[in-house]
């Protein structure tokens, strides 16, 4: 009796003190799908499914801001101001998988949106803040500014706008959870983008005897990820 | 309505736990695996691809391309050919992550909307997806200047690359 009442105040403590830990780094996010402005469209509201359960947070260290870059501050339909405006680098954290855009979207309201998460570096500074690996994998591809990794778990994870110079993988090269992949940017080849990483997660469906590729929503994942990382169990 | 479904969705229909898609090689044209290329493929080629276990699609005009890159093992393979001012990648993958009911309201939609080629152009990226003999497949067209050059703006390339594609490897 005596052990199992020792048992339970450990988990209780422990609980308490990862709360506090959150607590004092002021994090705090709305829920999936619940996309900012309301002008933005219709987010996957309700889907508290994690897709991706156990990825490490895919930049390496915290804080970092999961919110629009097309209608945050500065944005090209967004607040007039600057994309460094300090608001953009403020917690809670806003979802924007399946922001409006033209781009095909099974798994988003009308078929359309965007593919995933767009996530902003502690600071608006480029090359400065580590892109990682979410999880044990390869390299299977390089293009001219996304960076894909396919997982252990089957899954192809998409990191786009990672400066080019400072890629520390190659095509085809094993890498570790966690292991640096290049420094957060705005590349876009030739039409720079806004400083930030977009993240997102390509799985496949299978739907009775048929299957299909989708972009699933990487949000509650990437919640899990970015408390562990907080808690410093990344 | 559709946030109840999505509701039940999250919760209790999407199995987690995936697994491998059967092929079905009967619907492999004999010839396509028996033909032999007019010269030996490239050994980047055929050496990246020895251990797939699906039929491996490759445009013709890359098939014989010696400086592509070859990341493969035996469920998937995802060929990448530099281009000028542009990365052409071509995979193939039979593995799924997550099942669900087919009589689930919004993925049986999902299912019977789907072409059978979808092209889409996201984050500047062109690309065509489909799925053959139980496998998926996709060609990615990503540009240095994704909003002037036509191969990333307009769908005549990428369909000119799945309308030439061939099978060039794989085995049962």
């Amino acid at each position: 009796m005596r052990y199992i009442l020792l048992v339970g105040f450990i988990l209780f403590f422990t609980s308490c003190s990862q709360k506090r830990v959150e607590k004092l780094r002021g994090f705090s996010y709305t829920p999936a799908g619940k996309l900012v402005p309301a002008k933005s469209g219709k987010g996957r509201v309700g889907d508290t499914y994690i897709y991706a359960p156990g990825i490490r947070f895919p930049i390496e260290e915290a804080p970092a801001y999961i919110n629009s870059q097309v209608y945050g501050i500065g944005g090209y339909l967004g607040e007039k101001g600057s994309l460094c405006d300090k608001r953009n680098y403020q917690y809670p954290w806003h979802d924007n998988y399946c922001e409006k855009r033209g781009w095909k979207m099974p798994l988003c309201s009308g078929g359309k949106g965007h593919q995933g998460d767009d996530i902003r570096t502690a600071t608006c500074e480029k090359k400065k803040y580590h892109a990682v690996a979410v999880e044990d994998g390869r390299i299977v591809s390089i293009g001219k500014y996304t960076v894909s990794l396919r997982g252990k778990s089957g899954r192809t994870y998409r990191y786009l706008h990672l400066d080019p110079k400072t890629l520390q993988v190659r095509r085809g090269q094993k890498v570790r959870r966690g292991q640096r992949i290049g420094l957060v940017s705005n590349y876009m080849g030739k039409t720079p983008t806004s400083i930030h990483l977009h993240f997102d997660m390509k799985q496949t469906i299978k739907i009775g005897n048929k299957s299909k590729v989708m972009f699933v929503p990487p949000y509650t994942s990437l919640v899990d990820a970015y408390k562990r990382l907080l808690r410093g169990n990344p | 309505m559709r946030y109840i479904y999505i509701f039940v969705f999250s919760f209790s229909i999407l199995s987690a736990g995936g697994g491998i898609l059967d092929i079905d090689w009967s619907s492999v044209a004999p010839k396509s695996i028996q033909q032999k290329p007019s010269a030996p493929y490239p050994k980047v080629l055929t050496e990246g691809i020895k251990d797939v276990h699906l039929p491996v699609y490759l445009s013709r005009q890359f098939a014989y391309d010696k400086n592509m890159s070859v990341v493969a093992d035996k469920d998937f393979y995802t060929i990448t050919i530099d281009l000028d001012e542009a990365v052409v990648t071509f995979s193939g993958d039979r593995t799924y992550q997550e099942s669900v009911s087919p009589k689930n309201p919004e993925f049986q939609k999902i299912a019977k909307a789907t072409p059978p080629v979808e092209y889409n152009s996201a984050e500047g990226i062109m690309s065509a997806m489909f799925n053959r003999h139980g496998a998926n497949y996709s060609i990615n067209i990503e540009c240095e200047d994704p909003k002037k050059d036509k191969r990333c703006q307009k769908i005549d390339f990428i369909s000119s690359l799945y309308h030439s594609l061939t099978i060039v490897g794989g085995r049962p």
